[in-house]
């Protein structure tokens, strides 16, 4: 990615559909969305944040909010591939007896959005 | 730099006419606190209670636990957070030891974060042992969400440093003295002992998820180094409150065990050169960063070996490998302090990630260990949370009121800095 406006958010979540221009919307769970975003990255689009939070209560959210390059490259790098696997099962093992917490949509939802703009705060700092 | 804590033993606290330590009982002028703390007008009700060890009492959900001090010399309280700019790590403080204060503010409606004063879930929260003034802060409306966590993480702080006031003149029953020069000056006391040096992790990466030092948000800064004693005076406070097992709440910073057994085998075993603080950010490029600056400068100040503590699950534990890795390549000998999350049978990988290099770990605990919880007589807080608690799966409330958790839902239980009870061992 060069340029800072080079990105696509990779979301299930109305609010960021609503905020941000770039979006790929998923219309499904976390889950899906990180099928959404390895599928992005097999292509050769750059992973830009992680795809999984940073706690495990961030694992019960119906929405996750992925930052990627909007342009692909032919170069897939093996790194973000990995990132990309490897999050999906550390997902789906989290996942194996509990259910996503939809009780609390709208606050994971607004958690989502606030955790989204202070990772594009970040990437601005390393894209300008 | 030369650090001495006052402990001053509190056997209980109760509600009184003065805010003052008598023969081990605190007292606290309830109205006079209450006021203190509203005087911040985002503070739109306050409400104080008392928790002791042995009650059946459950605290939920708990945003972070504070130990109420009070400089004596050599700088102030939070500085750079609820005190102007000052150098912590020198001089005198006086400490309410086995007072806590903690906060209860539901900031969002899936906050876990419970503390059960007796039966089963006291043995896995090290604030079963502590006696509690719960401080619930009720905001002012309409207060947007990082407004609202900065009022109720201030509140604390602030009530923290208002009862700590009582033991200015109290009677001191125990001195603590830690005293660590430059790093030149002990390399030429212990020539031949291991330079060793701490990262610790912290969670930067926004709303619920940060992190500051003498008041800096940790997502703004490179990898920095303190003196151990910068830490346990107070530069490192907690703003985070999700992660309920394994967050590093700010009484874990003054008291981080990491740290304190480290001091304890200075001059003996090892020579211990100081803490860095690292960032786990979310891009890649910052991780990549955060983890490279790292490792360099463990290299600049020349450690033999490093002890990496982690904060949270999921994808600081790239961070942790990623240092890992690259310390180990460096020659550098690693440790890794980190709990798992390895199902409910423990029998899962432990972590999101792995590398060959991580030899040597040491886990905290499995968060995902189902407890069972017996019924409160008394709730402080916000009951509903126990809902939020409740409802991962089918049957996890019994008939009785018993509540099934995952010990991720108790605060401390299973903490990456070792200040707990947990622990997993192979048999």
């Amino acid at each position: 990615m060069n340029k800072i406006n080079d990105f696509s958010i990779v979301t299930n979540n109305p609010i960021v559909k609503e905020k941000y221009s770039q979006v790929i919307f998923v219309d499904g769970g976390f889950e899906d969305v990180l099928i959404k975003t390895r599928d992005l990255v097999h292509s050769g689009h750059e992973l830009i944040n992680h795809p999984l939070g940073a706690s495990i209560r961030m694992f019960f959210s119906p929405y996750r909010s992925i930052i990627v390059s909007s342009k692909s490259t032919e170069l897939v790098d093996n790194e973000h591939v990995s990132i990309m696997e490897s999050s999906i099962i550390s997902y789906r093992k989290q996942m194996e007896n509990r259910m996503p917490d939809i009780v609390n949509s709208q606050d994971y939802a607004i958690i989502d959005s606030e955790l989204l703009d202070s990772s594009v705060e970040e990437m601005k700092r390393f894209y300008n | 730099m030369k650090l001495e804590q006052n402990r001053i033993y509190i056997k209980d606290i109760q509600f009184g006419d003065v805010t003052a330590v008598n023969n081990g009982i605190l007292t606290v002028n309830k109205e006079e606190m209450i006021n203190f703390l509203k005087e911040d007008p985002k503070v739109k009700d306050v409400k104080l209670d008392i928790a002791r060890p042995g009650e059946k009492t459950r605290i939920i959900p708990v945003k972070d636990v504070i130990e109420p001090r009070v400089k004596i010399s050599g700088g102030k309280g939070f500085s750079g957070v609820t005190q102007t700019t000052t150098q912590l790590g020198d001089g005198i403080v006086n400490i309410l030891y086995g007072a806590a204060i903690v906060t209860v503010g539901d900031i969002v409606g899936f906050q876990e974060g419970v503390v059960d004063m007796w039966g089963e879930g006291a043995k896995y929260t090290p604030f079963s042992k502590t006696f509690n003034l719960v401080v619930d802060i009720e905001p002012a409306e309409g207060l947007e969400p990082h407004m609202h966590e900065t009022t109720v993480r201030m509140a604390g702080l602030k009530a923290a440093e208002f009862v700590g006031e009582a033991g200015r003149d109290a009677k001191i029953d125990e001195t603590l003295t830690y005293d660590i020069g430059n790093i030149d000056e002990e390399t030429k006391k212990y020539p031949n002992l291991p330079k060793v040096l701490y990262v610790e992790m912290l969670i930067s990466q926004g709303l619920l998820h940060d992190g500051y030092i003498y008041g800096v948000n940790s997502q703004l800064i490179l990898p920095t180094l303190l003196h151990p004693n910068e830490e346990i005076d107070g530069a490192v406070i907690s703003g985070n409150c999700v992660a309920a097992c394994d967050k590093i709440t700010t009484y874990q910073h003054q008291n981080n065990s990491a740290i304190l057994d480290l001091y304890a085998e200075h001059g003996k075993t090892i020579n211990f050169i100081g803490v860095i603080i690292t960032p786990e950010l979310t891009t890649l490029q910052g991780k990549f960063r955060s983890c490279d600056y790292t490792a360099k400068l463990c290299k600049t100040l020349g450690a033999n070996g490093v002890i990496v503590s982690e904060e949270g699950y999921g994808n600081p534990d790239s961070d942790l490998l990623m240092i890992c890795k690259r310390l180990e390549t460096a020659g550098i000998k690693t440790v890794l302090i980190t709990d798992e999350c390895s199902g409910w049978d423990g029998a899962s990988q432990p972590l999101a990630d792995t590398t060959p290099e991580a030899v040597a770990v040491v886990s905290g605990g499995n968060v995902s260990h189902v407890v069972t919880m017996g019924p409160a007589d008394k709730v402080i807080g916000n009951d509903k949370a126990i809902a939020t608690l409740s409802g991962g799966w089918e049957g996890c409330l019994e008939a009785d009121g018993s509540l099934k958790c995952e010990l991720n839902a108790v605060i401390g239980a299973t903490s990456e800095i070792g200040f707990h009870y947990c622990t997993a061992r192979e048999y």
